[in-house]
Formats: structure tokens, C-alpha cells, sequence
């Protein structure tokens, strides 16, 4: 029994990072693949529209620091919370991540239509990022209660 | 990738649509099109050719009877795997027969006996069993019914034409809503880029030529009298 909670810590640590870092992946390719279509179809501009298909790699950077937050030697005390907050942070930055990346998708298929909308375009994808970085902060605030 | 991103690529590099009555020509040209469609998985591009070969008036033939291009036509909408694709066709050939029926009956024609299949789709029993009401009590599902049947009778046939094309375009806004990035967006796209070709496409000396050939076909074999 002791060994697997001690393993529910090991996933929660772990969690966070990987499945931020899936998020990313999902969310970057989506938004890369409409960055590319756009590319295709525009002759000027294809910067943005490449700055803009990598937002979404900011969740997998929170799940580093989460991750790094969360690191201490892994008990029979500190693994529930390990476990609870590593994984519902990772949960959580992995649907943003995805998300985002369709927000993203949709911002560079508007601002190639009408290039003058491109800070508005961005506006979803940006809450999406603010969402992110409640889970975050909070992770970490809460990473502080955690016996050591 | 998720169903619903499976053609991200392909319809962020297709340039927008504007109005369809302010367009000037397509957004982009048809080889162009061809080749960004080439990125279509192979059951997809042959569910968007089967949709064209029964939509397309290019492809329609004037040489064959109603019941033949109704089986035709149905043989081909049964091979469309995708269910959003061949609901639209379905729907647009419905819409074909209500507007048949319009100028059936104001050609002065009968009813139509319920033996032959002359039109497509679930109104074509409930028309023949309306003809004798102005619209086929069919107004609360096409709204534009009584517009088009005015026109009809005014022989305003580039307003019906217009009225038609934007109830077409109508439409696919309705159903292409929540379609972003799917292959049902690539269809609403196609269809759309095909109403603008029409549309831009129109002209006296191309219309007369189109009603030569098909007076042409229509008239192959008859013996006209000699002129008095």
C-alpha cells in the first residue's frame, strides 16, 4: 500500500510536466499546421503567423516550474499531494494547451482575411493563457503546504 | 489529429470568400483550387467528386428522362460516405424540384401522376398533391417560395437566379457554422467558391450560346415544316 501511494507521488511530480508538455505538443501542431496553410496563401506576414502558432508551448514551461516547485523527497506523507496537485495542474494545462491551439488556429485564419485585427484575433487565445496562469500560481501556493 | 482539425492546412490557405453578390471572380482560380484539394484524403475527394457530378449543371445531362436522372442521381448521393455531404446534396436537389415544380406548373403542365419520378426527395408526393396551391404549402420551409414564384411569374429569370444562389449561400452559412476546420468546412467552401463562379461567370453572349446547344439537343431528330 505505502508503495503505491509513494507511486501516485511519483505521477503526481511527473504529471504535471508531462502532460503540460502534451498539451504544448497538440496545441503547437495544431496551430502550426494553420500557420502553414496561411504561409501558403499570403506573401507577407508569414512571421506572425509563426510567433503565433507557438503560444501554446507556455503550458508545457508552467509544468517545468511546477514541476521543480513540487520536487522533495517523496513520503507517505507528501505523496497525496504531490499526486493531487501535480496531476490536476497537468490535467488542466494539457486541455488549455490544446485549446489554445485551436484559438490560435482561428486567430490566423482571421488576421490573414484582415491583418488589421491581429491584437483582437488574439484575445481568446490570450484568456485561454490567463486561465493557465491561475493553475499555475495556484499550484504553486498550494506546492508550499505540502510536508516536506 | 482530431476529426475536427483534420484540414487545418488545406482551409488556411484557401483565401476567404467576400459576398457572393459583391464578388468580381472566384477567390481564386480553379486549377488553384484543384491543386490545394490534392491535399484531401482520397475518401474525401472522391465524396467531393460524387457531390459535384450530381450538383454541377455542367455535368447534367438533357438527353435522358426525369426517372433516369433521379436513379442516377440517388446511385451516386447512396456512394457519399460523409453524411453532412450528402445531406446537402439532398437538400439542394430538393430545392431543385420545388423551383421544377414552380415552372412545371406555370409551363401550364398537370400534376404530376405519382407513378413517374419526376423530381427528388420527400416533397415531390406532397407537391403533386399541392399543385393547385400558389406555393405547395411549402412557404414555412422555403421562405423565398412566394419571391420565386413572383419572379418566375414576372419572367425575371436573373432575380430568380439571384434569389436562388443567395438561399443556397444562406444555407451553407447555417450549416457550415461550427465547421472550422473539417472536411464538412471543405465542402461549404467548395460549394460556395462554385455559387461565386456562377455568379461572376454570367454573360449575355455565354448564356445565348448555352441556349443554342441546348435547343440543339433538345430539338436533335424533329422534322421542322418547311417555312410558309
Amino acid at each position: 500500500m505505502n508503495e503505491f501511494v509513494i507511486a501516485l507521488g511519483w505521477s503526481g511530480l511527473f504529471g504535471a510536466l508531462a502532460l503540460s508538455a502534451i498539451g504544448s505538443i497538440v496545441g503547437c501542431a495544431i496551430a502550426g499546421q494553420a500557420a502553414i496553410g496561411a504561409m501558403v496563401d499570403t506573401e507577407s506576414g508569414q512571421g506572425r503567423y509563426l510567433g503565433v502558432s507557438v503560444m501554446p508551448s507556455t503550458g508545457v514551461i508552467y509544468g517545468i516550474v511546477i514541476m521543480f516547485t513540487l520536487q522533495r523527497e517523496v513520503t507517505a506523507g507528501s505523496a497525496p499531494g504531490l499526486f493531487g496537485i501535480g496531476l490536476l495542474a497537468g490535467i488542466a494545462l494539457l486541455y488549455a494547451s490544446i485549446l489554445q491551439g485551436r484559438a490560435c488556429a482561428s486567430a490566423i485564419q482571421a488576421m490573414k482575411v484582415k491583418p488589421e485585427i491581429f491584437g483582437l484575433s488574439l484575445a481568446p487565445a490570450a484568456i485561454v493563457e490567463g486561465f493557465s496562469v491561475f493553475v499555475f500560481v495556484f499550484a504553486l501556493v498550494l506546492a508550499g503546504s505540502i510536508p516536506a | 489529429m482530431a476529426p475536427q482539425d483534420r484540414y487545418l492546412t488545406l482551409l488556411t490557405s484557401l483565401p476567404a470568400h467576400g459576398p457572393l453578390f459583391g464578388a468580381r471572380q472566384t477567390p481564386l482560380s480553379r486549377l488553384r483550387l484543384r491543386m490545394r484539394l490534392n491535399w484531401l484524403e482520397p475518401e474525401d475527394a472522391e465524396d467531393l467528386a460524387r457531390l459535384a457530378s450530381v450538383i454541377d449543371w455542367r455535368h447534367q445531362r438533357f438527353d435522358v428522362d426525369d426517372e433516369d436522372v433521379v436513379r442516377e442521381a440517388q446511385a451516386e448521393i447512396d456512394r457519399i460516405s460523409n453524411a453532412f455531404a450528402r445531406e446537402l446534396v439532398i437538400w439542394r436537389l430538393e430545392l431543385r424540384t420545388v423551383v421544377a415544380a414552380l415552372r412545371r406548373r406555370r409551363a401550364g403542365e398537370p400534376a404530376p401522376s405519382g407513378r413517374r419520378r419526376w423530381g427528388f426527395g420527400r416533397w415531390v408526393p406532397h407537391i403533386a398533391r399541392h399543385w393547385t396551391e400558389p406555393h405547395f404549402r411549402l412557404e414555412r420551409v422555403y421562405p423565398w417560395l412566394p419571391e420565386a414564384k413572383q419572379l418566375l411569374d414576372d419572367g425575371d429569370a436573373l432575380g430568380l437566379e439571384r434569389l436562388l444562389l443567395g438561399a443556397v449561400w444562406a444555407h451553407l452559412e447555417r450549416i457550415g457554422a461550427g465547421h472550422e476546420f473539417d472536411f464538412e468546412a471543405v465542402v461549404v467552401y467548395v460549394t460556395r467558391w462554385d455559387l461565386v463562379a456562377r455568379w461572376t461567370r454570367y454573360d449575355a453572349d455565354a448564356a445565348l450560346a448555352r441556349f443554342d446547344e441546348l435547343l440543339e439537343t433538345a430539338l436533335a431528330g424533329v422534322e421542322l415544316p418547311p417555312a410558309a
